[in-house]
């Protein structure tokens, strides 16, 4: 009796942890009046969505950043897989140089990268456009995706393509049976974290937008100026993070 | 339908670098079992990859059935391969993985369902069908791949070290899997293993693999008893390699250490170990300055120190280092113990 009854007050205070934050920030959203010493809102309201999707433009910086954020997912993997593959391949030359090489725009802030960004998409006439945003946006999250689809290439994906080719399977099927299944995992989490990324940029966001509003673009002012609205462009900015995480998790049930 | 396999001349150098495979002849025909023995690192792996069109040699001959297979990419050889390791698809069932290769080859659901059935029942699975691969002993996986392998109906079954990963026990009884099913399809088959004795129960024909090269290869009884040099005899368990007195007895010999006959015989030995291995005692003695290795009954067994009669019987006495011309006598019959001559085709 003791111990699944210890398990499940761990779960309880794990779970705590991740929900009070969170539905403190929802309260805080539909609270119209929330005054000091009051440990619960004095009168419920929809006065911060109202706001958000009134003058904050919450509507369009939603389609910006989701439209943003699937593009550079989509790219990551795309050329994120054959970087990976060429890399756990060692097909390369000077394999952990040019891994390195990869995942320099990680060691700087964001907003240096994007301002470097800037004065290139300038001169290439693609600032503030949809495809600046994504490329900048590539620059930050592809390293990501590389690193983790490489931890996903390893041994047992070599073998098991082999396998497949042994029994005649030629390179569409060796990748429809056996690498794909055996990706899912790395193709997950690689999804998920070129997703979080692209959604939560602000800094190369705020150098290469000019001005083209994406959600943490237009949430940060009222952060300061107005909890409540705030908090409303909180719950919009959670939600669709929390479900593109619901996704990856569902792919991280591993066949191999 | 089973076709012969003949290789000549194959040099081949994984990932670019020095070769691993410096000139290897072998011929295997039609529906005949020979296993492919050697020391680890001598190639064996990298032939049978080779083989099966997942390494690129650099030059060389290969056929199957008189027609050439180095333009073949591997998954249009008629081969079926077997792994070290079962290699099954954790996703699928144990059926459709046994089905894969009709899956290759478009066969529809219900008749790869009916074959993947047959095959299972043909290597000791009925019933299994529906299982999860993960729940399956080491054992019971490799019967599974032993049944993929099969279920294609290849022309040449490659089979890399099938028994290594197993314990005795399994071994033994996949062993005996593995010459049933070869026998009743006649298949043509490779198989490596690094167990000599494996080997001797297994082949037809055992073809022996020194540093990228097949050194000799003839049936289980003449590599064991007549080794074509020093070091296949050292590879077989002949331990002795003797300068023997006499007229006309020049060069080096070898005999089989439970050839060697100790307690009576005309020459005097003395015992400098003695160890007891359950069915027998192995003997090191001391004859005149060389070293001679004894399997001797329990019963009959000298001690330590002891000074005993040695007899190395006339018959069962093989010459390794045979001059030039028998050598090379030797070598040609070394690529294909089978008087037949070299086969075409089925």
């Amino acid at each position: 009796m003791a111990e699944p009854l210890r398990q499940r007050l761990t779960q309880a205070v794990l779970v705590g942890l991740f929900v009070v934050p969170l539905a403190v920030i929802a309260l805080q959203a539909v609270a119209d009046s929330w005054r000091a010493p009051s440990l619960l809102p004095q009168q419920l309201g929809w006065r911060g969505f109202e706001v958000a999707f009134g003058t904050g433009g919450a509507a369009s910086a939603i389609v910006n950043s989701l439209a943003v954020a699937l593009l550079t997912t989509a790219i990551c993997l795309l050329v994120g897989w054959p970087a990976a593959r060429a890399l756990g391949g060692r097909l390369l030359p000077r394999n952990g140089l040019i891994a390195l090489l990869i995942a320099l725009p990680l060691l700087m802030p964001t907003y240096l990268a994007g301002f470097g960004l800037t004065e290139w998409f300038i001169r290439l006439g693609i600032d503030g456009t949809l495809a600046g945003l994504v490329l900048a946006h590539v620059v930050l999250a592809l390293p990501y995706a590389i690193l983790i689809l490489l931890s996903g290439f390893n041994r047992t994906v070599d073998e098991l393509e082999e396998m497949a080719s042994t029994t005649g399977a030629g390179p569409l099927r060796r990748l429809l049976w056996v690498t794909l299944p055996s990706m899912r995992p790395a193709l997950g989490a690689a999804a998920l974290l070129s997703f979080l990324v692209s959604w939560s940029q602000y800094g190369s966001s705020l150098a290469v937008g000019a001005g083209r509003s994406t959600l943490p673009i237009v949430m940060l002012p009222f952060v300061r100026s107005d909890p409540q609205v705030g908090a409303a462009f909180a719950v919009l900015f959670v939600v669709p993070a929390l479900i593109a995480l619901t996704f990856a998790a569902r792919s991280q049930r591993s066949p191999l | 339908m089973s076709a012969g396999l003949e290789i000549g001349e194959l040099v081949v150098s994984p990932g670019g670098g020095s070769p691993v495979l410096r000139g290897v002849d072998l011929v295997v025909p039609a529906g005949r079992r020979a296993v492919l023995v050697g020391p680890s690192g001598a190639g064996k792996t990298t032939l049978l990859r080779t083989i099966a069109g997942l390494e690129a040699p650099d030059s060389g001959r290969l056929l199957l059935g008189g027609v050439s297979q180095l333009r073949v990419p591997a998954h249009r050889r008629r081969m079926a391969m077997v792994f070290q390791e079962p290699r099954l698809l954790p996703h699928l069932s144990v059926a459709d993985n046994v089905a894969l290769p009709l899956r290759a080859t478009r066969v529809g659901r219900p008749e790869r369902r009916r074959a993947a059935a047959e095959q299972l029942g043909e290597v000791g699975l009925d019933g299994f069908a529906e299982r999860r691969v993960q729940g399956l002993s080491g054992g019971e996986q490799q019967r599974v791949a032993l049944a993929r392998a099969l279920c294609s109906r290849p022309d040449l079954l490659l089979l890399d070290e099938p028994l290594a990963a197993l314990d005795p026990n399994r071994r033994e009884s996949l062993r005996r899997l593995i010459v049933r099913v070869q026998e009743r399809h006649r298949l043509t088959t490779l198989l490596i293993t690094h167990d000599r004795s494996e080997a001797a129960e297994l082949g037809e024909s055992i073809a022996l693999m020194l540093e990228g090269r097949i050194v000799q290869h003839d049936e289980p009884r003449t590599v064991f008893e007549r080794p074509g040099s020093g070091a296949a005899a050292r590879f077989f368990g002949a331990a002795n390699l003797l300068r023997l007195p006499g007229e006309g007895r020049a060069g080096l010999w070898t005999i089989r250490p439970e050839h060697v006959v100790v307690g009576s015989g005309s020459h005097r030995a003395r015992v400098l170990e003695a160890v007891y291995r359950g069915t027998n005692v192995r003997l090191i003695l001391d004859w005149d300055g060389q070293r001679v290795e004894a399997l001797v009954d329990p019963t009959a067994a000298p001690g330590v120190g002891a000074e005993t009669g040695l007899e190395l019987p006339r018959e069962r006495l093989w010459r390794v280092d045979r001059p030039d011309g028998e050598r090379a006598a030797t070598g040609e019959r070394a690529t294909n113990p089978w008087p037949a001559g070299p086969p075409r085709g089925a």
